[in-house]
């Protein structure tokens, strides 16, 4: 079976160097990082991912934005989408599974295991 | 020290005034010791001075405006006969003397009636205020959270990390993961406190059953009223209609409210929890002006959370609501439980009030509206969020 590949997109290159080094130790995943928002179209486009999880603050790109033109990609329409992001709390959401823009989000900080726990349930890899 | 001055200085300017009025009849009655019935107005001013004293409670003001129609009346009659072309009875110089008290009356009752607005209006100012310094604070803390979280979200990664990576560690060192993953957790916690705090959300009503919320709310708390043994007295009133709610936020109110229950008791106590429909009577922030919240007859639920341990003192009771007041030790609290809970009833448009019960004990009381057309929501919502 193949590894899940995921497309991280953060301009905080610390944690998306830390996150994508948890995720392919211990999640049996494929990540690619993309620390540049601007890029991170072409980059979904040449990485074909399962599942993208995506900043939403950046200082060159908006991850709203983003995430509306990777859904009109014909490529990209099936992936999943999933916001990480500072913008919101957890408790801000009464611990309960709500959308920003009709995307699914999770609320830094957020625990590794729990991102991992997300991909397991999200993303079936066939063949 | 100068608005309890400008209190003591009314009744006194009004003494001063009837005495005045009081100087004016005897010098006409000197003036003209022929007009006998002077000394009937002699007496009214007499009567008027603790009239006037009167007017100056709110409770007594009836009584004055009585005494004001009486002396009306006693003009009137003393009118009569001449307008009817009957000789005059009472000589001209009477009226002069009558005139004055009923003008001081009245306007002795105006007066009473001008210090209550110009109280209520510095209270509504000193509300502005502060709301607008609640409002500054929110959008600072609201935008330092926010750069935190990042910052935590690699400290979190990176224990995580680690852990996974020292497989091999001993005890002490697994135990300072563990620990530094739990101050991740600290930390998100209450800057999960500062952003709820900071007016970031809306409400998100929805038709709710209050006592419910509040069996929900205890729940919550139910690990750490056992661990202190303070059992809790129920008293749900099971006739409260459904509310439009936002269930989380409500929520939050109440377990902030039972938390700081079960703190200020420490150990062993008890915590009384009451819901019930009452019928506002006009009283204090009841009435018909545009500074009060209710109007009298509104029907409203009233939720209290009562504690058994030793009440505030009386000079932390004007703080409470302020943010980061707290008397709790650093690492406790953020002193913003009470300010997120007052915003959050004032966006249902209730109100909340704590206080010292009679005898012993701390009380936090909620009020919520039962009858609410939806914009007057939106209104709420826009005024609680400045």
């Amino acid at each position: 079976m193949r590894k899940r590949r995921i497309l991280l997109v953060d301009d905080e290159v610390a944690i998306a160097r830390a996150l994508a080094m948890y995720l392919t130790e211990n999640g049996d995943c494929e990540v690619c990082v993309e620390n540049a928002g601007s890029a991170a179209l072409a980059a979904a486009r040449q990485f074909r991912p399962d599942l993208i999880l995506l900043d939403i603050v950046m200082p060159d790109a908006d991850g709203g934005t983003l995430a509306a033109q990777m859904k009109a990609e014909p490529v990209l329409k099936h992936t999943h989408i999933v916001f990480l992001t500072a913008l919101v709390s957890r408790n801000a959401t009464g611990g309960g599974s709500k959308t920003i823009g009709g995307l699914p989000f999770l609320a830094k900080p957020v625990d590794p295991d729990a991102v991992l726990e997300y991909i397991d349930q999200h993303v079936v890899v066939r063949g | 020290m100068v608005d309890r001055l400008a209190a003591e200085l009314v009744p006194l300017r009004a003494l001063a005034l009837s005495l005045l009025t009081l100087a004016a009849a005897i010098t006409a009655a000197v003036v003209s010791p022929e007009t006998l019935l002077d000394q009937e107005a002699l007496a009214s001013g007499l009567a008027l001075i603790p009239a006037l004293l009167l007017a100056h409670h709110r409770r007594w003001s009836v009584v004055s405006t009585l005494l004001g129609v009486g002396l009306v009346a006693l003009t009137i009659v003393h009118l009569a006969p001449p307008l009817f072309g009957v000789s005059p009875e009472v000589p001209i110089p009477t009226m002069f003397v009558v005139a004055p008290y009923i003008a001081v009356v009245l306007s002795a009752g105006w007066l009473g009636e001008v210090r209550r607005y110009q109280a209520e209006l510095k209270a509504t100012q000193l509300q502005l205020i502060q709301s607008d310094k609640l409002d500054s604070i929110g959008r600072m803390t609201a935008g330092i959270a926010h750069e935190v979280k990042n910052p935590l979200m690699m400290i979190l990664v990176g224990t995580k990390i680690l852990s996974k990576r020292l497989v091999n560690a001993d005890d002490t060192t697994r135990q300072i993961l563990q620990d530094m993953s739990d101050a991740v957790a600290r930390a998100d916690r209450i800057i999960g406190g500062l952003l709820s705090y900071s007016r970031d959300g809306g409400l998100d009503l929805e038709p709710a059953d209050l006592n419910a919320t509040i069996e929900t709310s205890l729940l919550f708390v139910k690990h750490e009223l056992d661990k202190v043994q303070i059992a809790v007295v129920k008293d749900l009133d099971p006739s409260i209609p459904t509310l439009k709610l936002d269930g989380f936020k409500m929520q939050q109110v109440f377990i902030n409210l039972l938390m700081n229950a079960i703190h200020a008791i420490g150990q062993d106590g008890d915590i009384r929890v009451s819901s019930s429909v009452q019928t506002l009577a006009a009283g204090r922030g009841v009435g018909y002006r545009r500074t009060d919240r209710y109007v009298p007859g509104e029907r409203v639920a009233v939720i209290r959370i009562e504690d058994s341990g030793p009440g505030i003192p009386e000079e932390h009771l004007s703080k409470l609501f302020d943010p980061f007041f707290t008397t709790k030790p650093v690492g406790r609290g953020t002193g913003l439980g009470l300010a997120v809970c007052r915003q959050i009833v004032e966006m249902h448009r209730g109100s909340i009030e704590v206080g010292n019960r009679e005898g012993r004990g701390a009380q936090a009381t909620v009020i919520l509206r039962l009858e609410h057309p939806e914009d007057d929501y939106e209104k709420a919502t826009d005024s609680a969020r400045g």
